[in-house]
């Protein structure tokens, strides 16, 4: 039966060994023979921590997901939800629905008016609304798994956590990067008409004038002092910081972090002094988007925006734009757009990245061709057509792209995105254009990304310090217990061969943690052949014969070895049960390490120990 | 060969030395934890963001601190030189952990590297990937419930543990193995709070290897008390223990050396991230041969001794 096992754990580890030895040009032969796989679902995988990779985990934003499911938002349902997002805020461990219920009755929200469609009482709505999200968090794994497999990452591990949440782990992804924009991005694609440079003018004159009677932002005018300026600044610009501006605590003096505004200008028109004139766009220099971020949040700004019916986006990205005086200055452009969208992404029907074609204005830059389905051109040949001359911008995920000017009439539904920084983005974008957008945003709560040059570092200071330790309890063993050291040292190799093969065809996989649990494993393993070698010895002390002190020794050892060794498997379920990611591993390894150096100590070499002591004239026991 | 020859050592004479010993090293770590406000937990459990990267020659903390005390991101300021920033594994590698900002940028941790990066002109990799050993953020949601688990755990496993004892041997005996238990996991807690090391999940675990690595030692001497206590009756309670304990003291000694060689050697060689785990060991190896000498049996002797009057 032991030569049974033995065969077996060879059997079960063979493939790791394998697929260890194989180059990279070997494997990818295998993968066109369609071997790999079959090796690759018997080997031992290596976790994140060793391989390098990225783990993160997503929550689906709630709030948000209510707000769009939600119809006639009115002040009362959108201050109830942003006041449950801070409540969420401040207690991050509550319930989103058990919130959503106290407050709405708190603001005698009536729920049926926002979701007439979901049932009459509030009750009735909230339960409704639970197995929404429960749909919409399916929805959002499903299309996490369809733009994972379009982005080509070998064996990732998508799935859900709880009622809200989903796990990503892609081992030996190179480029987190990439990989974490295409998991996060919504992929909201909106088409939106932008407001006319008039009203603009005049909606920014009147945010001047909101803000010019604020105290706090006056009263920051006084206080910076000419002392602050940046001497290589042109004199005129005067640095306000944001922290000032806003009454927060933490001092950022340097000026190169500050606002730049026009000193001139600023209190007259504090907001319009943060920004640049751009001709048909207007510049937030990259300092200054926070300030702006900040001062469009305000409700004064917020008021004034709804009267015209529109609101504020930023561009993509930020790029440089030549100033009066030769210098370039990176600068962010921003867009004043209609509140509504007059077309959304769910009319994408197919979305290719390329580079755009010879002769157009996007000759050689990476851009993303789309086409819309029937529904879709329609309504686009609508808009196009009714507004021509005016600018449409392509927003995805609430960022502008570009907004073009509509010159004719677009009909048959294709039209193209541009504005990538690099043929990969293009790529990705269409990617997520084609899996669909997620029923709702996600937030990122938790996030782990191991370099692989660190992960190639832990794999080999563990198998150094695996290789040292046994060696030294190996040489330890021997020299402490002569030839029944030696006994225990091939139970101890052979041990260590059998939690890989288990480990193996568990599919387990293998992280530093693991391989702390294996080293452990090789110090619980020996401990029981000390117990029973100790007992041996007694009872030969004791003048009993080789064989029956042997015998003897096992037999009172048994219970000992049992009872010591079931409380660290006790620890080890618990830790399996309670773990995430590396614990499990450490407790998987420590788990199947203990159950089978007990099997090994009690069966394997005792049938060696009596093979030896009962043949004939053995006498003496070296131990 | 033999290292320990038979011994009649009488551990149960110092177990009142052994008690204020203990309570010494107890109080050292319980006052520290007191005065630096409980352990020092890791982002796993505050939240918050960890970078580590890797420069191409050795780096001084202090440039690296003053470069981080201007961190702009999208237009807003940050002061990061007070935060925690240290070697991480060598000189050349640099760790900062960042704890949580309600209001943080976008792909914060990145942004962190990518000022890491630009700071220090010619002293990076070209390639940013190899730039970035690693990184990580965890917000306050998952943070709470990592705790929350966490004790959890500790608290089923010795639970379960005490159920075993009771069940296997008597009530007494699992009173004195969770005490000992209890005097190892605060042991070790109070040595990392006077060392200034964090508690990640990592840690964790190791307290609950400690936790079952303590309780076999344990019980390996229990298991000696209850077969001598059916041996011989007419033998003093605390000489038979005393007997006991001397009779598995070469098997305590053995096991407990090679256990200590290999978490050595994990503590030597393991690497930077694996290196706390094995001093948590390290100690825990310890501390756990000690208390199953002299805590656990001492506390089953007192009970039995007041249990008999």
């Amino acid at each position: 039966m032991i030569g049974l096992v033995l065969m077996w754990a060879i059997w079960a580890i063979w493939p790791t060994f394998q697929y260890q030895g194989l180059s990279d040009a070997e494997k990818e032969m295998l993968r066109e023979e369609g071997k790999l796989e079959e090796i690759e679902s018997r080997t031992i995988k290596q976790g994140l921590d060793l391989k390098g990779g990225m783990y993160i985990v997503l929550e689906v934003d709630l709030p948000t997901l209510m707000e769009t499911l939600a119809e006639n938002k009115d002040g009362k349902f959108n201050r109830s939800i942003t006041s449950v997002r801070d409540q969420l805020k401040r207690t991050p461990e509550a319930n989103f629905f058990t919130l959503f219920t106290s407050t709405s009755g708190e603001n005698n929200l009536k729920l049926s008016r926002y979701y007439y469609d979901y049932g009459s009482s509030n009750s009735d709505i909230i339960v409704a609304l639970e197995d929404e999200a429960e749909d919409a968090i399916n929805r959002v794994l499903e299309i996490l798994v369809n733009r994972v497999d379009q982005f080509g990452v070998a064996e990732p591990t998508i799935q859900k956590q709880g009622d809200q949440r989903i796990i990503v782990e892609l081992a030996g992804v190179q480029d987190s990067e990439r990989a974490r924009t295409l998991l996060e991005s919504t992929a909201l694609l909106e088409f939106f008409i932008v407001k006319d440079i008039n009203t603009t003018n005049q909606l920014m004159i009147r945010i001047d004038q909101v803000l010019k009677g604020d105290t706090s932002i006056s009263a920051v005018t006084k206080t910076a002092s000419k002392d602050q300026l940046n001497d290589s600044q042109e004199s005129d610009d005067q640095t306000v910081s944001v922290s000032e501006l806003f009454g927060e605590t933490e001092d950022s003096e340097a000026s190169s972090d500050s606002a730049v505004v026009d000193e001139n200008i600023f209190a007259e028109r504090p907001f319009s002094a943060m920004l640049r004139n751009l001709g048909q766009t207007i510049g937030v220099p990259e300092k200054n988007v926070y300030a702006v971020k900040k001062i469009l949040e305000r409700a004064e700004v917020q008021e004034k925006l709804a009267t015209v019916g529109g609101k504020f986006l930023f561009s993509h990205k930020a790029e440089e734009y030549p100033l009066v005086d030769g210098t370039l200055e990176t600068m962010y452009s921003l867009f004043l757009v209609e509140d509504a969208a007059e077309l959304t992404g769910g009319v994408v029907e197919e979305a290719k990245a390329n580079l755009g074609p010879q002769g157009s204005t996007s000759a050689g830059q990476p851009i993303v061709n789309l086409t819309m389905n029937s529904d879709g051109a329609r309504k686009w040949s609508i808009v196009t057509g009714s507004n021509v001359g005016r600018q449409v911008a392509l927003v995805l995920d609430k960022k502008v792209h570009m907004a073009p000017n509509i010159r004719e009439k677009i009909s048959g539904g294709s039209t193209l995105i541009e504005g990538f920084a690099d043929i990969n983005e293009a790529k990705d974008i269409a990617i997520v254009l084609r899996a669909g957008a997620l029923p709702a945003p996600v937030d990122i709560i938790q996030e782990k990304v191991i370099g692989p040059s660190l992960g190639a570092d832990s794999v080999r200071s563990g198998t150094l310090s695996v290789i040292i330790g046994l060696g030294i309890v190996l040489v330890f063993m021997l020299i402490y217990y002569r030839f029944a050291g030696l006994i225990a040292d091939f139970a101890l190799i052979w041990n260590i061969v059998l939690v890989l093969a288990v480990l193996a065809s568990l599919q387990a996989t293998l992280t530093l943690p693991g391989i702390a649990g294996l080293i452990l494993t090789v110090g619980m393993s020996i401990d029981a052949n000390v117990i029973i070698f100790e007992r041996i010895r007694e009872e030969l002390r004791k003048g009993k014969t080789p064989k029956a002190a042997v015998s003897s020794g096992y037999d009172r050892a048994l219970t000992t070895i049992i009872d010591a060794n079931m409380t660290t498997v006790i620890a080890a379920l618990v830790l399996w049960q309670f773990g995430t990611g590396p614990i499990k591993g450490f407790a998987t390894v420590l788990f199947w390490g203990i159950l089978i150096s007990m099997f090994t100590a009690i069966f394997v070499t005792r049938t060696i120990f009596n093979s030896f002591t009962s043949r004939k004239g053995f006498t003496k026991l070296s131990i | 060969m033999r290292i320990i020859k038979e011994t009649n050592i009488n551990f149960m004479g110092q177990r009142k030395l052994a008690a204020i010993l203990s309570a010494f090293v107890i109080l050292a770590g319980v006052i520290s934890l007191v005065i630096n406000g409980g352990p020092k937990l890791s982002i796993d459990f505050k939240g918050g963001t960890l970078v580590s990267v890797q420069y191409t020659e050795p780096m001084d903390v202090t440039a690296v601190r003053s470069a981080m005390g201007n961190v702009n991101i999208d237009g807003q300021s940050f002061d990061f030189s007070r935060e925690e920033i240290k070697h991480f594994g060598g000189p050349d590698a640099v760790s900062v952990r960042v704890p949580h900002i309600d209001d943080a940028p976008e792909n914060f941790a990145q942004k962190i590297a990518d000022h890491l990066y630009d700071s220090f002109p010619g002293r990076v990799p070209d390639n940013k990937t190899d730039f970035i050993l690693g990184k990580g953020s965890v917000g306050p949601k998952i943070g709470a419930e990592l705790s929350g688990k966490a004790v959890m755990a500790i608290i089923s496993a010795l639970g379960l543990i005490l159920l075993y004892i009771s069940i296997r041997f008597e009530f007494r005996f699992a009173l004195g193995a969770i005490a000992a238990l209890a005097h190892d996991v605060l042991i070790t807690l109070g040595i990392f709070s006077l060392l200034g090391f964090e508690i990640s999940l990592p840690i964790i675990a190791a307290f609950l290897t400690i936790v079952g690595y303590s309780l076999n030692d344990t019980i390996v001497i229990f298991d000696r008390i209850r077969e001598n206590v059916k041996a011989s009756k007419r033998e003093a309670y605390h000489t038979m223990v005393n007997h006991s304990i001397n009779d598995s003291l070469s098997r305590t000694i053995i096991t407990s050396l090679t256990t200590f060689f290999v978490v050595l050697v994990l503590w030597l060689f393991g690497g930077e991230v694996i290196h706390n785990f094995a001093l948590a060991m390290i100690i825990g190896v310890i501390v756990g041969t000690y208390s199953s000498i002299y805590v656990a049996s001492p506390i089953v002797v007192h009970l039995h001794e007041t249990a008999s009057k």
